[in-house]
């Protein structure tokens, strides 16, 4: 039958699709040798002897891609590097490396924030850094934000945390003491007093642990290194903190708001305060705006949580020495910190940045000096198990939601009943595994 | 031959070509189930295309493989995933992590924090060599290697004819200096090289300046860690132990686990959690009553709402039917996490529109505003009320769609015979509707099952409920509770456990589906021959 016959030569013609398929990959073995007798030509000039430029694969945010870009290329002809910045989302990098790095297709420096450096270093997606003499120019809350059992992962290059937005028009400033805010909101006769994130159904442990932490209640017990096995969010200090907001709601000085509706009333001059941080600028911008210290807990002064930005250098690099060089000849150097603060104004990290943007922008400053009393957030991964619980206990304090619990026939009468419980469900949480 | 048939195996040929491209590449990564999947769709495609006794099959065998890469295999993916320890700590595979243990070097404290000028040379048979400036007295000189040469050579020496008189670097004529760009060129090489100064300590480069000059660390002359293939034993190089193998994918070291660690098996110890553990026993009957509560309503009411619109605008009567139509389902065209949003904004209890609506009739009738979000009640209520906005316009459209199949005569006779309205709508209409329709709301509850947008987007799962054992709420469901447990768990994120629950979901789903589509069988055998 012909129709035999015309089958066979199909395969035929399929095995000889197949052979130009093959044939392709041998030409690309073959051409290896072909670049490899370059060297022998150049014996008299020895360094030149590797032809292909090195390559470093980086991802970041957008802002630090744009930031990065026009200094790029003089780096890239003095150092004969090829330096590919590939734009990622700033919360993305993370999952995406824990995939990608182990596959062999990662890159060999990326950003991130440092409280996910606990779970890389267990995950053993980083490499330490040593940043030596660039160190001292760091300041100290950089350094042990990034730190894992006494090595450095992580050159940062911007803080942040938060600190109280005013407005203006209103009032001259935030007062040191919260009774000398409630006093000056009640002056000012707005609506709300003190807007801050973390009430209104939407629970925020980062925006109130100020009111947790700053006058001797810690999450875990910092010593060298953040101790999950020491939760201080029930000591008597961090219950005396907790009753003390209670008091502060029940007397309308901080407000039950979410973060959209903190900012609403802020930008609709219904509260004279705002608390949150140095991201909010452009928002708070819909009022004349001053921004000052969150007001004291006991004459303690307020210890926000500080956020860290850092870049990391992967564990799956081809060429971590190279990476290295990228962070201490050039990504660390004050032109480059510069740039990526006139893209993206977020807390120096470095001392000699924050010397220029200090007189510059008396606000960053404010944001800058509450950071200073402030903490890492804790970089270890048991960190994971206490937003959940901290964030709704202090919810169940900022909208005053107490009362007996129908289907666990648990009581929370007090702020303080709602801390020991939430530090009972972080230890359970961590103990559990 | 056909233009057809030629076209056919064409395009067959290139697909093989490609395939066979692929060969030898995942071979390379030793990816051995690529090449098995590689092998079975090659095979499949081949089979049905050439030969004539399986051209049946030439319709179903593309969908087919899509079935089995984007349904069946992520399906057993996660199964696999569900048995393994999988989770921070134990991402990579066993001998990544030896790798990556291996790859570690170390300084002693003394070694730590000393940094110094490094000069990189090399001779006329391309060896490297290095110049370490520690100070006058301290220039040492030495031919760099990599680790399993350090027994080749000799210990760098201190080389005072490397400076002259003026404090400048001098390299003799045999030797070339490398400048930053060039070391940077063999960085791949240069990295894995040292110089020896003694027995315990090495030189390597560190920092490559191409502005100023490269400088360079000290190290132990021994990495972190050893590792014996034969005896499985890791040796710590840093504290002198020898390490075991833990029995949960790790090496302990003096009773102390190493990180990383990698992915073992458990086998079902993840389900044993679940079913076992009072932290997810305790809140999972709440979550599970409220997940189906949560999936069935949301199904009706939009169907409810969706039926109501399409019949009430199929009736010819109704002018600009078009135009309300395209209206009604705008809010299936706004993509759901921003409507969500504005939800979100609008309930506000402060400051939302809605709660400020509602002012006169709070005033009127002298009742508490609605505290959206804070209780349990209302927050139930507005995740309803937001998925039946986010789900009618799909119920409007396939009701629409289905109104216009019924043929107009049924209605007429009924009429003729007598019927009102609404009785031959009870009677014809609504049941010849479920019979196309019972599939896709058996789908619309499968999805809202796992509607995890809606809930994260909207409550967060909150508002919380006070003294569970696990952070936990009133919304969240089954799918946005699991999504809690694996992100914040004890530690880090647990895949497997995470995996486990989304089995345990499935399989739900699953038996659901095949009673509800057993049930509208009958349906259509009882209304199906109308």
């Amino acid at each position: 039958m012909s129709n035999t016959k015309l089958r066979f030569g199909a395969i035929l013609l399929i095995l000889s699709l197949v052979l130009v398929a093959c044939g392709g990959s041998t030409e690309e073995t073959v051409e290896e040798p072909a670049t490899e007798e370059a060297p022998e030509e150049t014996l008299a000039a020895p360094a030149t002897t590797s032809p292909p430029p090195e390559k470093l694969l980086i991802w970041a945010e957008e802002k630090v891609a744009v930031a990065l870009e026009p200094l790029l290329g003089a780096y890239e002809s003095a150092a004969g590097v090829d330096v590919e910045v590939v734009i990622y989302e700033f919360g993305a990098i993370k999952d995406d490396l824990s995939t990608a790095g182990p596959a062999g297709e990662g890159p060999d420096l990326f950003i991130g924030p440092h409280d996910m450096v606990g779970e890389v270093v267990t995950n053993g997606l980083v490499s330490p850094i040593d940043l030596g003499s660039i160190q001292s120019d760091i300041f100290d809350v950089g350094i042990s934000a990034f730190s894992v059992g006494g090595e450095v992962y992580g050159f940062p290059y911007a803080t942040e945390a938060i600190a109280m937005f005013y407005n203006s028009d209103l009032v001259d400033g935030v007062p040191s003491t919260w009774e000398e805010v409630k006093a000056a909101c009640d002056a000012a006769g707005t609506e709300l007093c003190v807007a801050a994130p973390g009430g209104g159904g939407g629970g925020d442990a980062y925006h109130n642990i100020p009111f947790v932490q700053s006058d001797g209640g810690y999450i875990f017990k910092f010593d060298g290194g953040f101790d999950p096995s020491d939760v201080g969010l029930d000591n008597a200090s961090a219950l005396a903190s907790a009753e003390f907001l209670d008091s502060l709601v029940k007397n309308g000085t901080v407000a039950s708001t979410d973060y959209g509706g903190s900012m609403s009333a802020f930008q609709e001059e219904k509260s004279l305060f705002w608390m949150t941080g140095p991201w909010a600028r452009n928002d708070a911008a819909a009022v004349n705006y001053g921004v000052g210290l969150i007001p004291t807990f006991d004459g303690n002064a307020a210890t926000p949580f500080v956020g860290v930005r850092g870049m990391f250098i992967s564990a799956f690099s081809e060429n971590k020495v190279l990476a290295q060089s990228f962070i201490l000849d050039f990504f660390s150097t004050v032109d480059v910190q510069a740039a990526m603060y006139a893209e993206d104004p977020r807390l120096p990290a470095t001392k000699s940045l924050f010397a220029i943007v200090e007189n510059e922008d008396p606000i960053a400053a404010q944001f800058a000096a509450s950071a200073s009393n402030g903490i890492p957030m804790p970089n270890i991964p048991e960190m994971g198990s206490v937003w959940g619980p901290v964030g709704d206990a202090l919810l169940i304090i900022r909208d005053q939601n107490y009362g007996t619990n129908e289907d666990t026939g648990v009581t929370v009468d007090s702020a303080s009943d709602a801390m020991k419980l939430a530090a009972q469900q972080v230890r359970d949480a961590i103990a559990g595994g | 031959m056909k233009t057809s048939t030629i076209l056919k195996y064409i395009l067959l040929g290139i697909f093989n070509a490609l395939m066979f491209y692929v060969v030898p590449l995942a071979i390379t990564y030793e990816s051995w189930f690529l090449l098995l999947i590689i092998g079975i769709i090659t095979f499949l495609i081949n089979i049905t295309y050439i030969t004539n006794r399986l051209k049946p099959l030439k319709w179903i065998t593309p969908g087919f493989i899509f079935l089995i890469s984007f349904v069946l295999f992520p399906a057993g993916y996660n199964f696999y995933v569900s048995f393994t320890n999988w989770q921070t700590g134990h991402i990579l595979t066993k001998t990544q992590v030896i790798e990556r243990l291996e790859d570690l070097t170390y300084s002693t404290d003394e070694q730590k924090g000393v940094e110094f000028d490094l000069y990189v040379m090399q001779d006329s048979n391309l060896d490297y060599f290095f110049l370490a400036d520690f100070d006058q007295d301290n220039l040492l000189f030495g031919k760099a290697v990599t680790s399993d040469q350090f027994e080749d050579i000799e210990y760098a020496t201190h080389e005072p004819s490397f400076k002259d008189s003026n404090n400048n670097i001098t390299i003799p004529e045999s030797l070339y200096l490398l400048s930053g760009k060039e070391q940077i060129a063999n960085s791949s090489t240069l990295q894995d090289l040292s110089i020896l100064i003694d027995k315990n300590t090495r030189i390597k480069l560190y920092n490559i300046s191409v502005f100023g000059a490269s400088s360079g660390r000290i190290f132990s002359s021994q990495q972190k860690y050893t590792y014996d293939q034969d005896s499985e034993i890791l040796y710590d190089n840093r504290k002198n132990v020898a390490c075991t193998l833990g029995d949960r994918g790790n090496f302990v070291c003096g009773g102390e686990l190493v990180d990383p660690g990698w992915r073992i098996n458990v086998g079902t110890e993840n389900y044993h959690r679940i079913i076992n553990d009072d932290r997810f026993r305790g809140p999972l009957s709440t979550v599970t009553e409220w997940t189906f509560q949560f999936a069935f309503l949301s199904v009706v009411l939009a169907f409810i709402v969706g039926l109501l619109l399409a019949t009430t605008l199929n009736n010819e009567k109704v002018r600009f039917q078009k135009i309300y139509r395209s209206i009604y389902i705008i809010p299936y065209a706004i993509p759901a996490f921003i409507s969500i949003l504005v939800f979100r904004g609008l309930l506000n209890p402060d400051f939302g529109l809605v709660n400020d609506w509602l002012d006169p009739f709070y005033q009127l009738f002298n009742i508490e505003p609605i505290r959206w979000f804070r209780t349990e009640g209302s927050s139930k209520a507005a995740v309803l009320l937001v998925n039946t906005w986010l789900g009618f316009p799909y119920m409007f459209l396939i009701v629409t769609g289905a109104l216009q199949s019924i043929p107009n005569e049924l209605i007429e006779a009924s009429k003729v015979d007598g019927a009102t309205p609404r009785q031959s709508f009870f009677k014809i209409t609504f049941p010849l509707l479920l019979v196309s329709i019972s599939p896709l709301l058996i789908g619309a509850f499968a999805y809202n099952f796992n509607n995890f947008t809606l809930i994260f987007l909207l409550t967060g799962g909150g508002p919380p409920i006070v003294g569970a054992d696990v952070s936990v709420g009133y919304t969240d469901i089954l799918i946005s509770f699991t999504y809690n447990l694996a992100v914040s768990g004890g530690r880090g994120v647990q895949f497997g456990l995470a995996a486990a629950v989304t089995t345990i979901i499935f399989f739900l789903v699953l038996i659901i589906s095949a009673i509800s589509f057993r049930y509208s069988k009958r349906l259509e055998r009882v209304y199906g021959n109308i």
